[in-house]
């Protein structure tokens, strides 16, 4: 059992998800969902914070370069992304357990495939022991 | 850095002095051979002055305070000075008006912790010199400049400064060498955790590294106690709802969190000038993260931080 932390944008990728809901798709249980307003506003200390208190992986979801409900706001979070996964490659950690997603507000197949897989991947990685701070 | 430069800096210090309200330059200090930064007013005072391979801070962060009071104020600045000094022109906080600047051409600083180690007395240093590839103490004692050189300074990108209004000494070539950061790289997963993890568990998180660097000038930081009020009415739920990210202990994952954050921070920003490792009562190497990060803007973005106009994390980048 892992655990996933997703940013979820408000506009698109939370309507993705809702939509997975309500289609009755089946995906992964060890997916929370916190919801934004934007995926440009996830601030790179939280994302370090769910990996301390426990998170085997983090995912950062958004619109599609171009649809963004905030016309640029998915883009900063890109370059976030790509900033912090290479920091957290160059210490060391596993950069795989970070994750970037864009799904519009009508992907919920894709949104439901994407968490299944990987939740998939992080089950081979196994616990991440790192940076957490929870004890079991 | 030799005498003829500081003669030459103090010629044009007099002249310069006269028509600005405060001017930042280097001064010995008096017990031992190291030297602070100084403002000067006067032109009496300009003969305190000194430039050798032992000027090291950055005056970007006290040029920046001063600006708040005075009108216009002469800066000596170095190639990474000068560097840190656009970056904040580049910010909006520092008006280029009202700042002028005496460029230095820098063939590297000293490393304090490295020199004091080669000297017996301390007291006994009078004066200290570059000259060709050594230093010179009191003109006669000699150590070779590659045993006592600030390591950061062998990968310095810009030693001339990109902006001045007036140069010392002959420009200098810079160079983009990331051999070590590569080499750290190829190292195992594991082993680049080994390393990081011993290194960040030695934080003592003094914050020493966020208040010596020129551009973190955030009135608000991350790390700070959040000033939202508490009174016997706060009920316990808001309490335990206000924000706090980063705890207060020195945790290995509070301490990671702290320097991943603030070095993401600098992102395209950063002017290498070493001071957050200089500032570093532990000696972690913390010049190792900022340079990966220049790596991957100038690798993944393209973006050179001397030349762009606009602030590297307010560019829009439509990246596939």
């Amino acid at each position: 059992m892992v655990k996933i932390v997703v940013f979820a944008c408000n506009w698109c990728s939370y309507a993705a998800s809702d939509l997975a809901g309500v289609s009755r798709m089946q995906y992964s249980p060890d997916v929370r969902i916190i919801r934004v307003m934007c995926s440009g506003m996830v601030n790179p200390a939280w994302v370090l914070y769910a990996f301390k208190k426990g998170a085997d992986g983090v995912v950062i979801a958004g619109c599609h370069p171009g649809d963004c409900h905030y016309m640029v706001g998915n883009y900063y979070a890109q370059k976030r992304y790509i900033l912090m996964r290479e920091l957290l490659k160059f210490i060391g950690f596993e950069e795989e357990r970070l994750k970037l997603l864009w799904a519009s507000a009508a992907e919920g197949k894709l949104f439901a495939d994407e968490m299944t897989k990987f939740a998939e991947e992080l089950e081979k990685l196994g616990k991440q022991n790192k940076l957490s701070e929870v004890k079991e | 850095m030799n005498r003829e430069m500081e003669e030459k800096l103090k010629d044009v210090c007099k002249r310069v002095v006269k028509e600005v309200d405060a001017l930042i330059a280097y001064k010995r200090k008096k017990t031992e051979p190291r030297e602070v930064l100084t403002v000067i007013r006067s032109e009496d005072e300009v003969d305190s002055i000194s430039l050798s391979p032992l000027s090291v801070n950055n005056p970007a962060k006290l040029l920046m305070e001063l600006l708040k009071t005075e009108k216009k104020v002469a800066v000596v600045a170095k190639g990474c000075d000068a560097k840190a000094i656009r970056q904040l022109i580049i910010e909006g906080k520092i008006d280029r008006d009202r700042v002028y600047i005496i460029g230095v051409s820098c063939p590297g600083v000293v490393d304090y912790r490295k020199f004091i180690k080669k000297i017996d007395d301390l007291s006994d240093v009078e004066r200290v010199e570059l000259i060709d590839d050594k230093i010179v103490v009191n003109g006669k004692d000699e150590i070779p400049f590659s045993e006592v050189i600030f390591e950061n300074c062998l990968y310095c990108s810009n030693p001339t400064p990109v902006i001045y209004d007036e140069l010392i000494g002959e420009p200098r070539e810079g160079r983009v060498d990331f051999s070590d950061i590569d080499e750290f790289e190829r190292m195992d997963r594991e082993k680049r955790w080994e390393y990081w993890a011993k290194e960040f568990e030695r934080c003592i998180r003094c914050h020493a590294c966020r208040n010596s660097c020129p551009l973190c000038y955030c009135t608000e930081c991350i790390v700070d106690p959040t000033n939202l009020a508490i009174s016997p009415m706060t009920p316990a739920e808001e309490k335990a709802t206000y924000p706090k990210i980063l705890g207060k202990t020195i945790s290995i994952s509070d301490n990671v969190l702290y320097h991943l954050v603030r070095v993401l921070h600098h992102a395209g920003r950063c002017a290498g000038c070493g001071e957050c490792e200089r500032a570093c009562p532990m000696g972690i190497p913390l010049r190792k993260l900022e340079r990966k990060l220049e790596k991957v803007v100038i690798e993944e973005f393209g973006y050179d931080v001397t030349k762009e106009e606009i602030p590297f994390l307010s560019r829009l980048e439509v990246m596939r």
